[in-house]
């Protein structure tokens, strides 16, 4: 049984280790050590209950073992709060006031698309309607949007080039080519397609355009009518 | 908090407690075992086994393998089952050359079946 134990203890270290790493996407709604509690827990009742070999005080030791882990975490928590950073992680700031924070969105294996969907759920279709954007440390996703947001999204914005690629079916979508885009790129003083970290425009033709490591610009591109 | 720490101290009190008996309770029982089959081994070599003999073994270990249950995977104990009525088989037809091997071969369990559930770094990787 103090086999057992052990060998509980490091199964569920290296999970959570594991959960910790791959970043907010993998986990959703739950603490990290929590999802990890429920990932085991299922397969340490089902084991013993489906293989009559086993004998059954195997499946109740580890079961109590991810117990007493589960204690020694809440108490941790709640004394210890640089544990609580460790253990649970922290919550990320992926958007702020000079825009998009890649390198935050990259600790999380998020990309730019990721966090335009989590916006879009949380009903924020302009990246510039939004001041500050983070994704919780158990994985949901926070916003606090500008106080006029609301006249900021009056059309929905698509993707053009998203971290240095193009969307050539967005592009098709606006009727314009590639060329089009590179000379307005030009104009704002981006040489390079790879230095854009992203670039949209909705219907009335207004851009949001962030290159890597700098601050994000908004900028109309003078179309006669809008696109839709 | 008093009482997490309590479920703490508690939850972790019982499967060290569990642990420890198991460990002791595993070991005594092969031990215990390892002597009857030792008495049985040395009669066979001697030729002054009886089928008796053999059957008073066979008892012991159903007594004991009872218990077993509980701490010791089943398939482990059937595997003990096997060999221990084969030697007795042996014993009843006086084929005492085939009782011995497998008479040894119950010896090394008795030795490697507690090891195996020892708390070593083997054991935990």
């Amino acid at each position: 049984m103090g086999l057992i134990f052990i060998r509980t203890v490091i199964i569920f270290i290296a999970t959570l280790i594991v959960m910790r790493l791959m970043g907010k996407r993998q986990i959703g709604e739950m603490q990290p050590y929590e999802l990890v509690i429920t990932l085991i827990i299922a397969d340490l009742a089902c084991i013993p209950m489906a293989d009559n070999s086993i004998p059954l005080l195997y499946g109740l030791i580890a079961i109590f073992t991810i117990y007493l882990l589960h204690q020694i975490i809440c108490i941790l928590d709640l004394n210890f709060p640089w544990t609580k950073s460790v253990v649970s992680g922290i919550p990320s700031i992926v958007l702020n006031k000079n825009g998009i924070d890649d390198s935050q969105l990259k600790k999380n294996n998020l990309d730019v698309s990721d966090l335009i969907e989590s916006l879009r759920v949380e009903g924020y279709f302009a990246l510039d309607a939004v001041e500050y954007a983070l994704y919780e440390s158990e994985g949901t996703f926070s916003a606090l949007p500008k106080s006029n947001y609301q006249q900021l999204q009056t059309s929905l914005p698509i993707v053009l080039i998203d971290e240095g690629k193009w969307d050539d079916e967005n592009l098709k979508y606006i009727q314009k080519d590639r060329a089009y885009i590179m000379d307005i790129l030009k104009k704002q003083g981006c040489q390079k397609l790879k230095s854009v970290l992203v670039m949209t425009v909705d219907g009335n033709g207004k851009v949001y355009l962030q290159q890597k490591g700098e601050k994000y610009k908004v900028f109309y591109l003078g179309w006669e009518s809008a696109l839709w | 908090m008093i009482r997490t720490l309590a479920s703490i101290l508690l939850t972790f009190g019982l499967i060290f407690s569990v642990s420890a008996y198991e460990s002791k309770r595993v070991q005594t029982t092969f031990e215990s075992f390892e002597q009857v089959l030792l008495t049985l081994y040395d009669k066979t070599e001697a030729g002054e086994v009886t089928y008796e003999d053999g059957t008073a073994t066979e008892r012991f270990w159903e007594n004991k393998k009872n218990t077993l249950h509980i701490w010791l995977p089943h398939s482990a104990i059937l595997e003990i089952d096997y060999q221990l009525y084969e030697a007795v088989g042996c014993l009843y037809v006086r084929d005492y050359d085939s009782a011995i091997p497998k008479i040894e071969i119950l010896l090394g369990m008795c030795k490697n079946i507690p090891q195996s559930y020892r708390f070593s770094f083997e054991n935990i990787l």
